[in-house]
């Protein structure tokens, strides 16, 4: 069933934008690090990791192995990146935010 | 170099996570993070970051396995409905291992019900309470010499107790009595208790119908009054609502009934009471009651006031006494006081043999369930393709657990429901099977806390069966089981080291059951070989007492002649007390020509009239001198036949013929015996107690209108049991007999107990090892299995078919012997236990012989059973065992 912009949860969307930002560096601990930095929240690990399951579950992000290093014993990394239809889905939910938030500029401007 | 994660968190993880890069790269993610906090921080917050995380992630990884495919929220099936499929899975899935289920529903059953049937006796008798208002509050009392030897009451001395003590709102005194009813109908011996006035208000009961008998009904020369059991009254009187007013005879004295006490209402769980009289009115002059040195089998009964509690009642009793010793120091100087709440005293006997069944169950039950655990284990090792399947199908590893928990559980509701019928067919055999003498054994049934007990042993089972596959199976991992399946992989061998742990556990218990058993075995048979100083074989005895006033001995002759006359019958006689049974007449006297010791230290016998015939019917020898004869009668000297061990007493170096002695106080009046001959001693008062001295006396000299007949046949004589009291009837025909038994059956019955204790371990002790047994060579049976290739290997490389079989019965006998060493400490402190508890008997607590034969017993059962499979690894070809590489 193809996902809509209207089925992103608010945590999915974030992560899917980490994973944006990220680029090459999109892994488990870099997204966590990135969330926490941004967003100024503790994120649960197990919440993250599911939400990655499930994004991939909907077939909106996808992932390779890529070998890890000493300070993680040598173990693989899971590196994210975003399918075209998860592309779409989040385009498709920051333009209905756009369009929601069309006029409401004097409630966002931030106080001097 | 990265830090290395906590082991248990770790271990956590890897059980809780799906298995494959998933995981993997999860774990490398935390181990990641923690080296970057500790460089951060602190190595140590970085480890409890790791801690809390894994814990998260294994809570939410167990709850909730990822499914492949997404299922959307209104397809998700609710939790009843997941575990509606789980029962029907499990169902489906035991249903097709049918042998499997047998063997294990059997076992919890032997378990659960055995167990239950024992909670069910000890709830009747020790735990529910009797049926008297608030019965903490009531105590009983008695006196006891200085050495603590348990005496009856005096009855001066309770009512000294009574107008002195201020901590009890009322006392009562008490004494068991025996009447002869004889106006409605067949005469009846009936069982009875005389009791002042206020017994009923110490125990806090009423009568059903009618009164209480007052303080004046209490005294002597009052109209004779008399309360009857609910019992009494339904099986005599046919519940006849006119019963109030009607007068009926005993021991030949009107009496009129003034009430019916409650249904289901018992004073003692030992004696079925039919009437009830009071007992002041038979303190006459010459009753001997008022005797303060006459302990006539009194026994005091008194409800504490409310506030004050049981230790201020003793003491105040204590303080009583104490003064009583002072003012009267020719009766009382030896005498005090004992209190104890009135539960304990009714139950005292048997609570040390339950507490050890009890034991005995509680192990029995677990081993039951260790073996079912054992035989589950290996059950889901053998599934383990199964189950591979469904995990690489999708199947969360939570589910799978609790899907095997439901099997477990489902295994133990069937064990605990067959269990109870068990129960229910083992309550029935033991309330026929058992001694005369437990209290309350026919209150036993199944109520609702036996039933609450058998659903906690079965639940207990249920944890301890799902625990073992549980943790088994969270290790199974989907599609690399289905690769290395076949492969004797890592999962069999943790089954093998589960199941060897659960057998050491199960030998352990069944070593605590046999050496328990074989000191009890021992126990009995030391109890059967005592010599009792007679023979037991073919004699018939029953008792009788006259009452009224015709002169005893020509009734008593004539009864004898007749007795005598019966063919079969060898000899007859009379006695007022008979062996084993115990002493009815107990009393202080003084030897001619020794110096009088003072009054507490006074030698005390067994005095007992006796007929002619009496030494030679009941076979006891006589050592010196003659038994009693013709020249002994009522204008000849005071004769008397003393036994062994009290002519050794006093007259050791000498004989004791012609010597004399006098019964009762150094004041009394009575007569001198002199002695005229010695017999052999007889065990008076129990096989397995210490025999007092003896002194009989010529019946013609001292006749005794209460006695037993005994009488000698020539074949086993239960063949006279009709003829015999027929022939006493014609000469007393109202007289009710009863205790008619032989004496082998009196002797039986009072080791009744003891053989009962024995048979109950000796069942379980047996069971234990047909289980452990059972269970170990289904152990060693997987190994060879399991090990089949290895075995191909070995013999293909030149090993000797000997040689593999001995290597599988040794690693079998190892685990036999851890057990054996771990349960004997525990068998051997729980022996100690036994026998303080004082159930043993010619037998010490750690007798060698009983302990080493349970352990050579238990080895060489193991061995066999370890050599049974163990053959099989011999008959292995090579060829085919490495073929299926």
């Amino acid at each position: 069933m193809p996902a809509t912009a209207a089925s992103l949860g608010e945590f999915e969307q974030l992560v899917i934008l980490a994973i944006l930002q990220l680029g090459p560096d999109a892994y488990g601990v870099g997204i966590s690090r990135k969330l926490e930095t941004e967003i100024r929240r503790t994120v649960s690990r197990g919440a993250m990791y599911t939400t990655l399951d499930r994004l991939e579950n909907k077939g909106l992000v996808r992932w390779r192995l890529a070998p890890g290093g000493d300070e993680r014993a040598r173990l693989p990394r899971r590196i994210y990146s975003l399918t075209p239809k998860g592309l779409a889905a989040i385009r498709a939910a920051q333009e209905a935010l756009q369009k929601m938030t069309r006029g409401l500029d004097h409630v966002f401007k931030t106080p001097a | 170099m990265p830090m290395s994660p906590p082991r248990f968190a770790r271990w956590l993880l890897t059980r809780a996570l799906p298995s494959g890069p998933r995981a993997e790269t999860m774990m490398g993610d935390l181990i990641e993070e923690m080296s970057a906090r500790a460089a951060a921080s602190s190595p140590s917050a970085a480890r409890r970051w790791y801690r809390r995380t894994a814990l998260l992630l294994a809570i939410r990884y167990f709850a909730e396995p990822p499914s492949p495919t997404p299922v959307p929220d209104s397809e998700r099936a609710s939790p009843m409905d997941s575990l509606l499929s789980d029962l029907r899975y499990g169902l489906r899935s035991l249903l097709r291992a049918r042998g499997f289920v047998t063997t294990a529903v059997v076992t919890l059953a032997l378990g659960i019900g055995s167990a239950t049937a024992v909670f069910s006796v000890v709830d009747a008798v020790l735990l529910r309470p009797l049926p008297f208002a608030d019965p903490n509050r009531i105590m009983w009392m008695t006196e006891v010499g200085d050495a603590g030897e348990p005496m009856s009451v005096a009855w001066p001395d309770f009512l000294d107790w009574q107008s002195r003590a201020t901590s009890f709102t009322s006392l009562s005194a008490v004494q068991p009595t025996r009447f002869n009813f004889t106006s409605e109908g067949e005469p009846e011996r009936l069982l009875g208790r005389r009791v002042t006035a206020s017994f009923f208000s110490v125990l806090g009961v009423r009568p059903a119908a009618g009164r209480m008998f007052t303080e004046a009904e209490d005294r002597p020369g009052a109209p004779r009054v008399v309360l009857i059991s609910d019992d009494f009254w339904r099986r005599r009187f046919n519940a006849d609502p006119e019963i109030l007013g009607r007068k009926i005879t005993l021991d030949g004295l009107p009496r009129e009934i003034i009430g019916v006490l409650a249904p289901g209402f018992r004073y003692s769980p030992l004696q079925n009471d039919a009437v009830v009289v009071p007992l002041g009115a038979t303190a006459t002059e010459d009753s001997g009651l008022l005797d303060r040195g006459n302990h006539n089998g009194l026994s005091v009964i008194g409800r504490l006031k409310p506030g004050v509690d049981e230790a201020a009642g003793r003491q105040e009793l204590d303080t009583i006494s104490s003064a009583l010793r002072a003012s009267y120091p020719n009766t009382n100087s030896n005498i005090h006081s004992h209190v104890v709440p009135i539960a304990d005293r009714l139950v005292n006997g048997v609570a040390p043999t339950l507490r050890v069944l009890f034991a005995a169950v509680a192990c029995l039950l677990l081993l039951a369930a260790v073996n079912v655990a054992s035989l589950l284990v290996a059950r889901t090792v053998s599934r383990q393709h199964e189950l591979s399947v469904r995990a690489a199908l999708g199947c969360g590893r939570w589910r799978l657990v609790r899907q095997l928990m439901v099997e477990g559980f489902i295994l133990a509701v069937a064990g605990g429901a067959a269990g109870s019928l068990v129960c229910a067919g083992l309550i029935r055999i033991l309330q026929i099977a058992a001694p005369p003498n437990v209290p309350r054994l026919d209150e036993v049934r199944m109520d609702a806390g036996v039933w609450l007990f058998a659903m906690a042993a079965s639940l207990i089972a249920a944890l301890v069966l799902s625990a073992f596959p549980g943790l088994q199976s969270s290790g199974i991992r989907g599609q690399e089981a289905l690769v290395r399946a076949g492969r004797g992989d890592h999962t069999t061998v943790a089954g093998q080291r589960i199941r060897r742990a659960l057998m050491v556990v199960e030998v352990a218990l069944a070593i605590v059951l046999l050496t328990g058993a074989g000191l009890t075995m021992r126990t009995m048979r030391a109890l059967t070989k005592v010599d009792p100083g007679f023979d037991a074989t073919n004699v018939l005895t029953m008792r009788f007492e006259m009452t009224g006033d015709r002169p005893l001995m020509p009734v008593y002759a004539d009864m004898l002649t007749r007795v005598e006359a019966l063919p079969g019958v060898k000899r007859a006689a009379l006695t007022l007390s008979l062996p084993i049974e115990g002493s009815q007449w107990n009393s202080v006297f003084i030897v001619d020509g020794q110096p009088v010791p003072p009054r507490p230290q006074l030698p005390s016998a067994a005095f007992c009239p006796v007929t002619t015939e009496y030494f030679a019917t009941m076979s006891i020898p006589v050592r010196a001198g003659r038994a009693f004869d013709q020249s002994d009668t009522k204008s000849s000297r005071q004769t008397a036949v003393v036994s062994a061990a009290f002519a050794r007493r006093f007259w050791p170096a000498e004989s004791a013929i012609g010597k004399r002695f006098k019964q009762g106080w150094p004041e009394d009046k009575s007569p001198w015996y002199e002695i005229v001959g010695v017999v052999g001693d007889v065990k008076l008062e129990g096989v397995d107690v210490e025999t007092p001295m003896q002194a009989y006396l010529p019946m013609a000299q001292e006749p005794s209108n209460s006695v037993a007949l005994v009488v000698r046949t020539a074949t086993p004589s239960a063949a006279l049991v009709k003829q015999v009291p027929a022939a006493v009837h014609a000469v007393a025909p109202s007289v009710p007999l009863y205790g008619v038994q032989t004496l082998d059956e009196l002797m039986g019955s009072s080791l009744a107990r003891q053989r009962v204790t024995m048979l109950i371990l000796a069942g379980f002790a047996a069971l234990a090892l047909v289980l452990a047994s059972v269970g170990l060579s289904g152990v060693v049976a997987q190994g060879v299995s399991a090990r089949t290739r290895e075995i191909g290997v070995r013999l293909a490389l030149g090993a000797e078919r000997r040689q593999v079989v001995g290597l599988f019965v040794r690693q079998g006998l190892i685990t036999s012997v851890a057990g054996v060493a771990i349960g004997g400490l525990a068998a051997l402190s729980l022996a100690r236990l036994v026998a303080a508890q004082g159930l043993l008997f010619g037998v010490t607590a750690n007798d060698p012989a009983t302990f080493w034969t349970a352990v050579a017993t238990l080895i060489g059962v193991s061995a066999l059973a370890c050599y049974i499979p163990a053959r099989r690894a011999a008959r292995i070809n090579p060829t085919v065992a490495l073929r299926g590489e």
